[in-house]
């Protein structure tokens, strides 16, 4: 627990920056930024400050009188300097209430800027890269390091060894280490291009997609739950499985922009590319009761539009929400321009507690999908069957319409599941009427009820499935208030309730059909009132149902629900169906007459639903055998192609709305207080062409002109191979971001990549390639002062692994890794009570594969991530993250030593290593160190295994009870063993391995 | 937990930014902070703020003229009526200071001498996740660092064997349950070794913290030994100074194996101290049982304890919940700053009590004889402070006839972030953390020290 606030020395690369006469954007622009934009930048005026600084003509312009900020070549004139030298406090500037400073060594490249002329530069990231010539024969990368390393005297390192070479490349390209016989292999392998085929192979595996995945499920802030109060499930998997396909399939990653930022808008869409736009629906969605839409439908797409800057631009645009951006010259206008890119899907304000919300696409399986083809093609055969047995129906069933029952009537009766009161029911006192276990439902099926009914007051409750409560019925129920139908599915009436009234209202005295219908949506727009066979438009009075009303019990009639009034007239004919009646079906059902009353009607007078009940009733009771069997058919197969399309997992995505949402200023930024109109439009300082939609939108990210995109990519995966981006600052490009290590390498690297169709693959054998990626990581005491983090890169990268990889490589040195790629998240070990504690239901760890699976497909619950994930530095996935983040806590070193899922990996490693290690110890050591370092132990290792293995086989074979415990760690089978105390000590053995700072180290 | 390479980083980061968090900024009154979070909102009406007049009106429309049209949450927007329901409960002027406190929080009363209450607290959100996360973070969104990662980050730890930052969660009565985030406790875009430290009632109140079965402390002590070594050897081959980091963090954690059941023992605690705090006190979990666990570290140490209890949250049927959930929190609270008091620690400790909002006037679902309920109101409420720093026994801010909106010296969160920053020996507009190209602050551009309550 180190104090942070000692100062230490100014690092040698930053000292090593000054050493070069100033420069604007290098040495000035992030003084002026940090230092003055907040008060002289572009939004000054609305402070009443009349200096900017952020412009060149306003920072050397006449002040008045004569007077200027900056006075080319003459610093002593520069009023700015004379400001930042008074001896005056009240004038001295940065004022004291900004709490900043410029220091001497500042003041000295401002003096010695202006003395130079005070050349100004537009900011270098809105510059297009440019390839700078590198001469021929020299790999680009070494060429830029060396150059600057030779400027400030230091050469490279030597290369790494084979082993560790081969490690590194491996963790990068797959995120698992080598296995040592792939290791054997490399060694081996003398030939001039082994590496080349080392690299071809790792980038041609699975594995490659899940390492690349993983970061992009970071930036992307993917999470399988909806991440406010409750927390509860989202299915978004199958957009991080469209992730991994791509990936796999090494898909150009200007396609790969273009479909997740604008799928749904490309010519023709796929599913595919409508699920790639789940990408913008991966932000957290409130469901919490009392929340205002409005306020709601602002901050999703704030998020969407603060993601995709950050993930391409790496602009922080979100600073330009409540004001003009104090650094970067992105207007509060613009950044309503970008919002109007994705704020227009017709989403909720109010997103669904549990599961997804639309818009949403159904996103099946490649196996469901085929399933999917199967039973259409099986329902289009058995719908021909019947449609080519139906011509001869009409004559038959005018034959059979002479010879009908008095009295008989027909209804659909598929998947009908219950029938009451074919008698009226006749209501005069305020008793209920119990009609038993009948027509119960919940919130996620899809249902239909309908009743005849005759209303003498117009008033009352018609029936209902509800406690008596008022406020909290829980259930579903019907009641008429001056003639208009009232339907509510309601947990609490308050808040968690979709509330209805009809817009018209039931004749008196007189009988008529009721039908509703409700499709499990969960919204006010899922539940269709149809009367006397015809639609009726509801009003809707609250539509923000959360939770589950379903309540067993009875169905109650004529009273109660939490209503005070009882119904007074007569019901009958109640059906209820687990099902979503058509119109059709409902106007059939609706038909009063019985089937002889229709057939004595003359035929051009029957009308359209009397002829389709007559037509439907003849082919269920009067028609052949073959011909009911076909009809009975079709329904079947196509109940069963529905009930499987329900099986079938949705994805959040985009879908434009085809008129734009209009898009305001909002003052403040605060969704309540809207000012100019604006439309769509892509910030003036990147570009003047117009975007009018979110396909040329992403057209222009991916747009040869666009001068970030590239840049920001090849900076985060060049932060993937050495820990640190060439811009150390991910996330921000701008004026306020990091100066480039390497700004010619980066830009080269950037129209390299763009100039070879945006190939990622292309872009790792680049840097793979270099003498800068290969150099060892070891580090001697002059360079470890000078360049403590190593951005002058006269050394390989060293640093710990991601946690997903401390992890994986555990799972995979042991042979416990379950390579399953893709499907629904997992839940391996958690300790109980985590999810409980903080309330709710507590998490359900899953048996057998899901304990196994890389760690890319843990559950990840925002308001409870995985523990491990989170000691480790994981991205939260509560919004964007771009940037590695590396610590190292005690707490960590607790998860490596006694959490389960380690101690069985060890265990299980170990009764790897006395399988496959033969007989001696030494033997076994080193097997356990190829399988987790891919290296072979030195001779001071191997005596501090052997000192462990001695002591911990006299402890736990003096102590049998306490190997036995030691080893029931984990659901994985122990192995048969003559001497447990033995496996116990070589368990301990192989937890050491994997707690080695070499282990969770990338070296 | 700061760690030798973020040390390195944020130094050089300093060295080029002009050192802009050399604390502390002056002398500190209080070395470390107990922050009691009464999560759900806790009804000032019913507790602190009362509001005799509210007898003669109970039950008629809430006026115009105070709702002033001001938003309220999506459950109460589509009533019709705003009936106002006064408080059922006795309310009596306590100690020298004669503060107002209602019957159900009868410890609190008698110790009501050593508190600062603030009844002009006011917050912009009106719901929980928002409200907590405001509180807590000084914004609504999910991503920023909370008030005790950025202390833990601006002053370390005073205990090398302890967190700096301490989290304790308790749950309260059904009715007005809220889940809690862990990202409450998170240290959003500061290094997660900021995070708050969730110590629980299981079995190991720190994850992972036993040793498995079978494999006892001296098995350990040889296991680190040969660790130490192979690291070291490793060390002397890449020369990479984090493999020292790393070994001393396995130290720490050898340590915690020892000082973490140390601090949670009870047993060493007399019986006089046991029955001060309650019943509850012997029940792991329970917020007595925290709030005894939360002295404990206070003298060893740790820099900022957060207790979160929830179950504040009385939308309907107040009377039966609400008393639930301060038979579990008055005594120990109570008990926690005499325990302090009396332990000379007072003076330096800085004790905060209150929720993320308060409740409103007007009634919520059915308003009886006995029941009412109440729902969320941001306009004002009411916490109280104690100890390092701020003022004993006085009352700051007032409300009007309704406890609806403020009449006297308003207090913002970023105002109480602000004096709490200011009691720690931190100006808060000087404790700060590049991230996106921002000096990011707890305050963010706001907040001002309520110089009246600090002493």
């Amino acid at each position: 627990m180190v104090h942070p606030k000692s100062l230490a020395a100014l690092s040698f690369f930053a000292a090593s920056l000054l050493a070069q006469p100033p420069q604007f954007n290098r040495d000035i622009r992030p003084i002026l930024s940090d230092r003055c934009l907040s008060c002289h930048g572009q939004d000054a005026a609305n402070k009443g400050i009349r200096l900017r600084l952020d412009k060149e003509e306003f920072a050397k312009g006449d002040l008045g009188g004569g007077r200027r900020a900056i006075v080319p070549g003459n610093p002593e004139s520069s009023l700015m300097l004379q400001r930042i030298q008074s001896p005056n406090r009240a004038l001295r500037m940065p004022p004291a209430h900004t709490g900043t400073t410029v220091s001497s060594q500042e003041l000295a490249l401002l003096d010695g800027w202006i003395r130079a002329g005070a050349e100004w530069q537009k900011h270098w990231s809105f510059l297009p890269p440019q390839k700078s010539a590198v001469p021929p024969g020299r790999n680009a990368i070494d060429y830029f390091v060396q150059e600057r390393l030779e400027k400030v005297g230091l050469s490279p390192s030597p290369a790494a060894d084979r082993r560790t070479l081969l490690r590194r490349v491996s963790l990068d390209l797959t995120g698992l280490p080598p296995t040592p016989e792939e290791a054997q292999e490399f060694l081996a392998d003398m030939s001039s291009d082994a590496w080349s085929r080392v690299v071809n192979r790792l980038l041609a595996s699975p594995r490659y997609a899940e390492r690349m995945a993983i970061r992009w499920l970071d930036a992307s802030r993917y999470a399988d739950t909806n991440g406010y109060q409750t927390d509860a499930d989202r299915i978004m998997w199958r957009w991080r499985d469209w992730v991994l396909d791509a990936f796999r399939r090494n898909m150009p990653f200007d396609q790969f922009t273009r479909e997740q930022i604008a799928g749904d808008l490309l010519p023709g869409a796929t599913t595919a590319q409508r699920i790639a736009t789940g990408f913008s629906r991966n932000h957290r969605g409130n469901s919490e009761g009392g929340i205002v839409p409005e306020e709601y439908l602002l901050e999703y797409a704030a998020d969407r539009v603060e993601t995709m800057s950050t993930v391409f631009l790496g602009l922080t645009v979100g600073c330009a929400r409540c004001h003009n951006h104090k650094y970067d010259p992105i207007t509060q206008k613009e950044y309503y321009q970008l919002i109007a890119y994705f704020n227009n899907i017709g989403e909720p304000g109010r997103y669904l507690k549990y599961g997804n919300s639309p818009p949403m696409v159904a996103a099946p399986t490649p196996a469901q999908e085929a399933k999917l083809r199967s039973l259409r093609d099986q329902a289009e055969a058995v719908k021909r069957g019947f449609d080519e047995l139906e011509p001869v129906t009409a004559a038959a069933q005018a034959q059979w319409e002479k010879k009908l029952q008095p009295g008989l009537q027909w209804w659909p009766s598929e998947q009908m599941t219950a029938e009451l009161f074919q008698k009226p029911l006749v209501f005069t006192a305020d008793k209920p009427v119990d009609a038993g276990a009948s027509a119960e439902f919940g919130f996620q099926d899809r249902f239909t009820l309908a009743f005849r009914i005759k209303t003498s007051s117009g008033n009352g409750t018609i029936l209902h499935r509800m406690a008596d409560d008022e406020a909290s019925p829980t259930g579903y129920g019907l009641h008429l208030e001056n003639g208009k139908i009232q339907a509510h599915f309601a947990v609490r009436r308050l808040d968690d309730a979709i509330l209805l009234e009809s817009q018209r209202t039931l004749e008196k005295d007189r009988w008529h059909h009721i039908a509703i219908t409700y499709d499990g949506s969960r919204y006010a727009s899922g539940i269709q009132l149809f009367v006397d066979g015809e639609p009726w438009q509801w009003t809707v009075q609250l539509d923000a149902l959360n939770q589950d009303f379903r309540k067993s019990g009875s169905l109650i009639l004529g009273a109660g629900g939490g209503w005070p009034d009882a119904f007074r007239g007569e019901l009958s004919s109640f059906r209820a169906y687990s099902r979503v009646l058509s119109a059709a079906d409902v106007a059939m059902l609706a038909v009063p007459e019985s089937l002889d009353q229709i057939a004595r009607i003359p035929l051009p007078r029957r009308t359209a639903a009397q002829r389709e009940n007559l037509r439907q009733a003849y082919y269920e009771l009067g028609a052949s055998r073959e011909m009911r069997a076909a009809r009975t058919a079709r329904f079947a197969k196509a109940a069963e192609l529905e009930a499987f399309e329900q099986t079938i997992p949705t994805v959040m995505v985009m879908r434009e709305r085809p008129e734009a949402t209009p898009t305001f200023v909002l003052q403040r930024g605060a969704y309540d207080r809207p000012g100019e109109k604006v439309g769509r439009g892509v910030p003036a300082i990147l570009s003047t062409t117009s975007a009018p939609d979110r396909l040329t939108l992403a057209n222009w990210l991916v747009d040869r002109s666009n001068p970030l995109t590239a840049r920001v990519m090849v900076n985060r995966v060049w932060q993937m191979a050495f820990g640190v981006g060439l811009v150390k600052t991910t996330e921000d490009f701008g004026a306020q971001g990091d100066w480039p290590s390497h700004p010619e390498l980066l830009d080269w690297l950037a129209v390299d990549f763009m100039e070879n169709g945006w190939d990622l693959h292309h872009l790792w054998k680049t840097i793979l390639q270099s003498r800068t990626y290969q150099q060892s990581s070891s580090v001697t005491a002059e360079l470890r002062e000078k360049d403590p983090e190593n951005r002058l890169l006269a050394r390989g990268p060293r640093f710990r692994l991601p946690a997903e990889m401390v992890r994986d490589q555990a799972l995979f040195a042991s042979g416990l890794l379950v390579e399953t790629i893709g499907g629904p998240s997992v839940k391996p070990y958690q300790p109980a009570g985590l999810w409980s504690e903080n309330g709710g239901a507590d998490y359900k760890r899953d048996n057998g594969d899901g304990l196994y699976r890389r760690s890319l497909y843990t559950f990840w619950r925002r308001t409870s991530p995985p523990p491990f994930m989170a000691t480790f530095d994981s991205a939260l996935r509560e919004s964007c993250s771009v940037r590695e983040g590396r610590t190292n806590t005690p707490l960590q070193a607790l998860h490596l030593m006694n959490d389960v899922q380690f101690l069985e990996a060890a265990r299980v490693l170990a009764q790897r290593s006395l399988r496959e290690g033969g007989a001696g110890k030494e033997e076994r050591m080193r097997r356990m160190f190829a399988l987790v370092l891919g290296r072979d132990p030195r001779e001071a290792e191997i005596r501090s295994l052997h000192a462990m293995l001695i002591y911990a086989s006299d402890r736990f074979r003096s102590q049998p009870e306490a190997a036995l415990s030691y080893l029931h760690q984990g659901d994985a089978p122990l192995v048969e063993t003559e001497s447990p105390a033995d496996l116990a000590a070589w368990s301990t053995v192989a937890s050491m391995i994997l707690n080695l700072d070499a282990a969770v180290t990338k070296e | 937990m700061q760690t030798r390479r973020n040390f390195l980083t944020l130094a050089a980061a300093q060295a080029l930014l002009g050192a802009e968090n050399d604390l502390p900024h002056f002398a500190p009154k209080a070395k470390r902070v107990i922050y009691l979070f009464m999560y759900g909102g806790p009804s000032q009406i019913d507790l602190f703020d009362h509001k005799p007049r509210l007898a003669e009106l109970h039950g008629s429309d809430l006026p115009a003229s105070i709702r002033q049209g001001q938003r309220l949450t999506a459950m109460t927007a589509t009533q019709t009526r705003f009936p106002v329901a006064q408080s059922i409960y006795k309310f009596a002027r306590h100690g020298q200071s004669g503060a107002t406190i209602s019957e159900l929080l009868p410890h609190t009363a008698r110790i009501a001498d050593k508190l600062c209450f603030v009844r002009s607290l006011h917050t912009e959100q009106i719901n929980h996740d928002p409200g907590i996360t405001f509180l807590q973070t000084g914004f609504q969104l999910a991503g920023r660092p909370s008030i005790g990662a950025w202390l833990s980050y601006g002053l370390g730890s005073e205990n090398k064997d302890l967190p700096a930052y301490v989290v304790m969660a308790s749950a309260g009565s059904k009715l007005g349950d809220q889940p809690l985030a862990d990202r409450v406790w998170g240290s959003g875009f500061l290094p997660s070794s900021y995070q708050g430290v969730k110590f629980r009632s299981a079995a190991d109140p720190v994850l992972h913290l036993s040793n498995p079965a079978g494999f006892d402390r001296d098995m350990r002590r040889h296991f680190l030994d040969g660790l130490g070594e192979m690291n070291r050897d490793q060390q002397s081959v890449t020369g990479d100074p984090e493999i020292a980091a790393r070994i001393s963090q396995y130290e720490m954690a050898y340590r915690m194996q020892m000082s973490v059941p140390e601090l949670t023992d009870l047993s060493t605690e007399p019986a006089s101290v046991l029955e001060r705090y309650g019943p509850d006190v012997k029940k792991p979990g329970s917020f007595a049982f925290h709030c005894l666990l939360a002295r404990r570290m206070a003298e060893r140490g740790v820099r900022f304890v957060q207790l979160f209890h929830r179950g504040w949250d009385q939308h309907r049927t107040l009377p039966t919940a609400l008393p639930v959930q301060c038979a579990a929190t008055d005594q120990p609270s109570a008990a926690l700053v005499q325990d302090l008091a009396e332990r000379g620690m007072l003076e330096d400790t800085l004790v905060v009590w209150g929720g993320e909002f308060g409740r409103t006037v007007y009634c919520q679902g059915p308003l009886t004889a006995t029941e009412y309920g109440r729902d969320h109101h941001p306009r004002c409420f009411t916490m109280w402070l104690a100890g390092g720093g701020i003022r004993p026994g006085i009352t700051h801010g007032a409300t009007d006839d309704f406890s609806y909106n403020i009449t006297e010296d308003p207090v913002h969160v970023h105002d109480l972030h602000a004096t709490i920053l200011h009691c720690l020996g931190i100006d808060h507009t000087r404790l700060t953390f590049k991230f996106q190209g921002r000096h990011y602050r707890l305050t963010d551009v706001h907040g001002n020290v309520v110089k009246k309550i600090v002493s």
